[in-house]
């Protein structure tokens, strides 16, 4: 989706030029999974990602991404080389199947966006706001002293083994950021301009206003390129 | 092991709140191993005191939380107000050894709050299972047996002191309870009684004299943790617990 091009423009620049590692999608090497509803308590716990009121971001983006290959980067420390709470950023590429039908792909984006509130990986306690764009993560003592230890890559392989059960997932690129280096408090603001465009899209296609002048939608289309031609080319279909 | 569940209720300043925090100190020096969550249901938030434990946000203050960011527009689907509730839920939870607490807080604003109030019920719940016991200190009177907040408990406990209106209201709370409430066992605690005070009641736990040992505790700003092992108190909610878990009264 073109909607999300210029966001994710701005996302990549924020980031190191090469990720410390990135593996293709590997559904054999998946985290082990946890119960949901299971809490991971603080003494369990080694450190928080994004704990500790430090930065946190999150967010999917569903764009075009220039392979069909699914694949989780990380940019910065891995799980077993981290030992207290850190800054932390988890972005999502989604590449989905093209749909005539725009209002039917945009119900989609919602649906196949709230994967990420249903992953339970055993010692990785997940958990997300939505409202402030935020994932924290406990990770536990336990899983960190395993041999080999939790790894990114096994939570990766696990989040894009869920995405790839909906149909209209082709890949799925997901990048794991704990390089303190990056500067997480733009990467937060524009984990907050991805979700707005998620739920503008929605909304504007919800609508059945015509006139730019009067439409409450008018700043966001202003703001994100794309939108309108989205909403005037459902009417058009009508 | 099956979580049980303990719910105090009663008329107000019968000591609730104190007899909660003994069952919780006990429970937690019985069963070491044991994952203890303390729910401080009372909005006059005692329990926290009792325990020592601050926690650092309520429920109430998720509750305020969410529905900002449902007027904002931030949140509105449920898969997304259920990740939002589960959020800041664990930043509710204060930690102490083999306890967690979790206070409900005060409701301040006007408004509202059934959406949100499900949603957190479904949360709590669903948390419910990571512990092995859960005891829950019941704001006075018969508002949340009314209101369904406890719902499905193990552990009926009615509180009341030696007077005719306490008795009465747990004999309300008894009543309601029976149609709205699913628990294994219902019992009574008869609390700051002059000695030789000997009610007969069928499911009598445990008769408890005036503490004089627990006020000078509670007016030193201490916790539970620091009443002697010999206090009235802490004998008696040994005994009601006891009683409790082998089906026996008993008077202390």
């Amino acid at each position: 989706m073109e909607l999300y091009n210029n966001v994710g423009r701005q996302i990549r620049a924020l980031l190191p030029y090469a990720p410390a590692k990135r593996a293709p999608y590997d559904a054999a090497a998946c985290a082990p999974e946890g119960e949901k509803d299971r809490i991971l308590f603080g003494s369990d716990t080694a450190y928080e990602l994004g704990g500790g009121g430090k930065q946190s971001a999150e967010a999917v983006l569903f764009a075009d991404l220039p392979e069909e290959q699914s694949e989780t980067l990380l940019y910065g420390p891995d799980l077993s080389e981290i030992s207290s709470d850190v800054p932390f950023g988890h972005i999502t590429v989604v590449k989905m199947k093209e749909s005539e039908d725009a209002a039917l792909s945009s119900e989609r984006l919602k649906t196949i966006g709230f994967t990420v509130f249903q992953l339970y990986p055993e010692g990785y306690h997940i958990r997300i706001s939505p409202a402030a764009c935020r994932e924290q993560v406990r990770v536990a003592k336990a899983a960190l002293q395993k041999k080999p230890p939790l790894s990114f890559l096994n939570v990766g392989n696990s989040l894009i083994k869920a995405f790839l059960r909906h149909p209209d997932v082709i890949a799925v690129q997901t990048a794991f950021i704990t390089d303190p280096a990056v500067d997480y408090k733009a990467l937060s603001v524009l984990s907050g301009k991805t979700k707005k465009i998620t739920d503008a899209v929605q909304s504007t296609l919800q609508l059945d206003e015509l006139d730019c002048a009067s439409c409450k939608m008018k700043p966001l289309c202003d703001e994100i390129d794309g939108l309108r031609e989205l909403h005037f080319r459902k009417e058009g279909k009508r | 092991m099956e979580t049980k569940i303990f719910a105090f209720t009663g008329k107000g300043g019968v000591g609730k709140t104190s007899l909660s925090a003994a069952f919780i100190r006990i429970l937690s020096e019985t069963y070491e191993k044991a994952k203890i969550l303390a729910v401080d249901a009372d909005p006059a938030v005692g329990l926290s005191a009792a325990l020592g434990i601050e926690p650092k946000k309520t429920l109430d203050d998720v509750r305020l939380q969410i529905a900002e960011s449902i007027e904002k527009g931030e949140t509105g689907a449920a898969a997304e107000l259920l990740s939002e509730a589960k959020f800041h839920l664990l930043d509710c939870i204060a930690e102490r050894g083999n306890i967690s607490f979790l206070a409900i807080g005060r409701p301040e604003a006007a408004g509202c709050y059934c959406k949100v109030n499900a949603y957190l019920k479904q949360v709590i719940e669903g948390i419910s299972g990571n512990y092995d016991f859960v005891v829950i200190d019941g704001e006075a009177g018969i508002e949340q047996i009314n209101r369904r907040v406890l719902e499905h408990i193990s552990y009926l406990v009615l509180v009341t002191d030696g007077s005719k209106k306490g008795l009465q209201v747990i004999g309300t709370i008894r009543q309601v309870a029976e149609k709205l409430v699913t628990c294994e066992k219902t019992g009574v605690i008869v609390n700051r009684v002059p000695a030789g005070y000997a009610p007969e009641l069928p499911d009598l736990l445990a008769v408890i004299g005036d503490d004089d040992t627990q006020r000078r505790n509670d007016m030193r700003g201490e916790s539970v943790f620091a009443l002697s092992e010999d206090s009235p108190l802490y004998c008696g909610a040994k005994e009601a617990l006891k009683n409790l878990q082998e089906n026996k009264n008993g008077i202390v």
